[in-house]
């Protein structure tokens, strides 16, 4: 078993039906798969959107909000909510979770990025998976770029990740960043997703190549 | 003076480990399910609370069967990150039962240096209590190393409050209040029911008593209570054992040690 460590970028979609509602199915599979990932000797760290829509069903708001304000109060009552789910469904499975909550400014501070560094080194050594979101309410960043993959690459420099995951719908796609490679890997079910990262893994090792070739934006992934 | 705790509208009710857990570490249901029962009773009357809970790393030292809290750092983060978790869950179970919804918010020092940090805070817990949430504030201790070590829940609450302009800050703890002696040593130490001013003897009083084991004790009290102060807002300090002593707090009982903001009265009579 080849031991890697792998960021898990999760979406909004990952977890809500197409109506938008929240899918507490989906979320089970999810727990499911990756407590497994992390029986089998991977260590995970999750980066997860779904504060602010979660917040949104919470308040019974409308789906359009006005202002930023609004959306930071929705992800704060989100938040609470989020994580307990995460904790709810990853405690069927026996695996603790932890919640961490960073602001997109970390990488300019590199104190913060060490303490930081240690936190999740301390947790995956525990075998917890930590769960990662924007903090949203001292910070406007991700809410502005509605889109999670810099926070979860800038985890993975964090954490020193071979993999990304930077699709992890369970129903039909996952794709697979390996780090020293320019190429993603595209799979549709969850036995090829073990089967490619484990393959994955022993490309890092053999290589021992030390570069991070992940790509800078969502729009940069290539397939073979 | 202590008439003018029933004008109160908006409190920032802080709320330390010791009021939380037992002394062997582990969790108190029985006081957290009341304090949710007292702060929900409070939003029925139409008042707005911010609470501030520490607590995390003892909740996260419970979930994975630490007997003993560790003095290393990084270790002190990672059960941070493991307990905050945990201790909303908690939190959300017991307010639900009263309808009550709370909000997580995790703040680092900088809410107070950063201009574009302290609006967002503030704009955010506005809008919160605007919709009738509690939020529920602690520090973001995986990030802020500084907090730990240094810091403590007091200055943090005092800060809040002075973010959101409160009309009080009610500092829950182990012990009554600020003691005229330390009421181990000598048995004739009584409550000083009222401070005006913070002075150095004052402080010193403060650095005596000795029920100072969670992370804060009476100094931290004192320079909260002196940043309410300097912000115009009265603090008041007592023991957080039974959470409805807020109730009578905010009838005007004589309760606790209460540090008088504003306080035109007492200049007039001095």
């Amino acid at each position: 078993m080849c031991e890697s460590r792998i960021v898990v970028r999760i979406e909004i979609s990952t977890l809500s039906s197409a109506d938008g509602k929240f899918n507490h199915q989906k979320m089970d599979r999810l727990a499911m798969v990756l407590s497994n990932l992390n029986n089998s000797g991977k260590q995970l760290i999750v980066v997860s959107s779904g504060a602010i829509a979660l917040g949104i069903d919470k308040l019974k708001l409308a789906r359009q909000l006005q202002s930023y304000t609004d959306m930071q109060a929705a992800a704060a009552i989100g938040q609470a909510e989020l994580i307990r789910f995460y904790q709810h469904y990853f405690d069927q499975y026996n695996q603790i979770v932890a919640q961490v909550l960073l602001t997109g400014d970390i990488m300019d501070n590199p104190i913060r990025v060490k303490n930081t560094q240690n936190t999740f080194d301390e947790l995956l050594n525990m075998n917890i998976i930590p769960i990662v979101n924007e903090n949203d309410t001292v910070s406007t960043e991700d809410i502005e770029l509605d889109d999670n993959y810099p926070l979860a690459l800038n985890v993975a420099k964090i954490t020193r990740a071979d993999i990304i995951l930077i699709k992890m719908d369970t129903n039909s796609t996952f794709i697979i960043q390996p780090r020293d490679s320019a190429m993603a890997k595209l799979v549709h079910d969850e036995t090829s997703l073990l089967k490619e990262i484990e393959s994955s893994c022993r490309e890092i090792k053999e290589t021992g190549r030390e570069e991070f070739t992940f790509p800078s934006a969502i729009g940069e992934i290539s397939f073979n | 003076m202590r008439k003018r705790f029933k004008e109160k509208r908006r409190i920032v009710i802080k709320v330390g480990t010791s009021s939380l857990s037992y002394k062997n570490g582990r969790m108190n249901f029985q006081r957290i399910a009341k304090l949710a029962y007292v702060l929900s009773a409070l939003r029925s009357r139409n008042l707005e609370i911010i609470l501030v809970s520490s607590g995390a790393i003892g909740v996260g030292a419970g979930r994975i069967g630490m007997l003993d809290k560790p003095r290393e750092l990084a270790k002190k983060q990672a059960l941070a990150a493991i307990g905050q978790a945990e201790l909303m869950r908690i939190y959300q179970k017991f307010f639900e039962e009263y309808n009550q919804i709370v909000a997580q918010v995790l703040l680092t020092k900088d809410i107070m240096t950063v201009p574009a940090r302290h609006e967002n805070a503030k704009n955010t817990l506005l809008k919160l209590l605007s919709m009738g949430i509690i939020p529920i504030i602690n520090e973001n201790d995986t990030i802020s190393t500084f907090e730990i070590e240094f810091g403590d829940n007091d200055t943090l609450s005092a800060n809040v409050a002075t973010l959101v302009s409160a009309d009080l800050l009610i500092l829950l703890s182990d012990i009554d209040g600020l003691y005229s002696a330390d009421p181990k040593k000598q048995t004739n130490a009584e409550i000083i029911r009222s401070v005006d001013k913070i002075t150095p003897e004052l402080e010193k009083l403060a650095t005596g008593t000795s029920a100072s084991f969670s992370t804060g004790g009476m100094v931290t009290k004192i320079a909260a209570a002196k940043i309410c102060l300097d912000a115009q807002i009265d603090t008041l300090i007592t023991n957080g054992n039974d959470p409805s002593v807020i109730f009578d707090i905010l009838e005007g009982k004589e309760i606790g040690t209460h540090f008088v903001a504003n306080n035109n009265e007492l200049i007039y009579k001095n």
